[in-house]
């Protein structure tokens, strides 16, 4: 599995500490990311994709900074967002997800399989043509994570993936996710349910790792903090 | 360019989008400097009628294409009735409209990706001037993107400030209007950095 390797990460904003001093070693295959909101889970994921700068510290992803080898990364880390809808860059489905293969020197026949079988794998086929924010918004997330997916990334992270959707596109992604892909998952999220079937749970306080390992005990002992307050 | 592409396999369907997009504007300057008589303007309606008809769209689509731009037709009407010939107005506004039909037929007919790929080719030549064809298509295929999301917005706007019983207040609405925009152009840009656009 790809290892994610952070060493002494801060990340600095105006006004606010989001990382402070984060040291890790993730070579799981799902590791679930908690803890309460502004608590720095986001940040860290962000981190992984080269969306957030670190101010000090080092990451390295397989071996890859994402700062300094930006174009390297993203093509092995693929980055889900919560909102579905800033996700979309192209009008229809299937340009959107043949989106993610521009500069790769597919032919256009290369491109077409690819976005049939990738639409076909995330249940989108029927709607090809159809305009992208015409989707519901759990189709949205599908194409989402089918526009990832089809640049065969090792590791998938996804930030809230289910926070936009209901009960039901929620446990379709989350099925999604967790059972059918195969890649690596980071999933920071606050569905403590999807967390308990990851392989490790990291929580997140304050921007620092105060708790992490196997997903029962840490997540009892989060809700057990959370009943406190 | 917002009513978008409808698959099919008609002769226009499968016309290179390039070409096709010359003839249109071949065909918007023919209308345009052709003399306003009665035949001229009802042979034109016909003929661009004629072409719906050729990419398999059928009668109930140029209704629906030409009944959305029934306030532009109105508002041409109302600027031109007092100051004009009848035969002077009728032709502006059948130009005006079979142009913007001609064009929606393009946009019917044709996918987003082929249209894009034609401006980035036609724009190549500008590359030594310091233009960029690749970031000029992106930016016009984005656009088209977000048409229906920044209408979302001005709905939840809409919706919000009738919940709470606002009046019509413009500024209240492009505020906030241009606030989410704001936004939702800085998650883009995180999607096409995510996505490995630099």
């Amino acid at each position: 599995m790809t290892e994610i390797e952070l060493s002494a990460v801060t990340v600095e904003f105006p006004g606010r500490v989001a990382l402070r001093e984060v040291s890790l070693h993730l070579d799981q295959r799902r590791i679930a990311v908690i803890g309460s909101n502004g608590s720095g889970k986001s940040t860290f994921a962000r981190t992984l994709n080269g969306l957030v700068t670190p101010t000090t510290g080092e990451v390295r992803v397989h071996g890859i900074d994402p700062v300094r080898q930006s174009r390297q990364l993203r093509r092995r880390v693929g980055f889900v967002f919560s909102n579905p809808d800033t996700q979309i860059i192209m009008p229809t489905v299937a340009e959107d997800a043949a989106f993610s293969l521009r500069g790769r020197g597919l032919s256009r026949g290369e491109v077409r399989e690819r976005v049939a079988a990738a639409l076909e794998r995330v249940g989108l086929t029927e709607y090809a043509d159809s305009p992208a924010h015409s989707l519901s918004g759990g189709q949205k997330q599908l194409l989402a994570l089918c526009a990832v997916l089809i640049g065969e990334p090792g590791l998938v992270v996804a930030d809230e993936p289910t926070a936009y959707l209901d009960a039901a596109n929620s446990r379709r992604i989350a099925r999604f996710l967790l059972d059918e892909m195969p890649q690596q998952l980071v999933l920071a999220t606050h569905d403590l349910r999807l967390a308990a079937r990851c392989d490790i749970v990291v929580r997140f306080e304050d921007g620092q790792v105060v708790d992490q390992g196997d997903p029962d005990p840490v997540i009892a002992r989060y809700e057990h903090d959370q009943d406190q307050t | 360019m917002i009513s978008l592409y409808r698959p099919g396999d008609s002769l226009l369907h499968r016309l290179p989008a390039g070409p096709k997009l010359l003839v249109v504007m071949a065909l918007a300057l023919g209308v345009s400097l052709a003399p306003a008589n009665p035949w001229t303007l009802t042979g034109t309606a016909l003929a661009v009628a004629g072409c719906y008809l050729v990419a398999g769209l059928g009668a109930l689509e140029i209704a629906r294409q030409a009944y959305k731009l029934r306030w532009l037709v109105l508002v041409m009407v109302l600027s031109q009735v007092f100051f004009l010939p009848a035969l002077t107005m009728a032709a502006n506004v059948v130009r005006v409209v079979v142009v913007i039909l001609l064009a929606n037929l393009v946009t019917l007919t044709t996918r987003t990706e082929q249209l894009v790929d034609a401006i980035e080719r036609a724009l190549t030549p500008l590359r030594r001037l310091g233009v960029n064809p690749s970031r000029v298509a992106l930016m016009l295929s984005m656009t088209i993107t977000t048409i229906p999301v920044i209408a979302g917005f001005a709905t939840q706007i809409r919706e919000a400030q009738r919940a709470r019983g606002v009046p019509v207040a413009p500024l209240a609405f492009v505020v906030p209007l241009l606030i989410m925009a704001l936004k939702h152009s800085d998650d883009l840009a995180d999607a096409l950095n995510a996505r490995g656009v630099d």
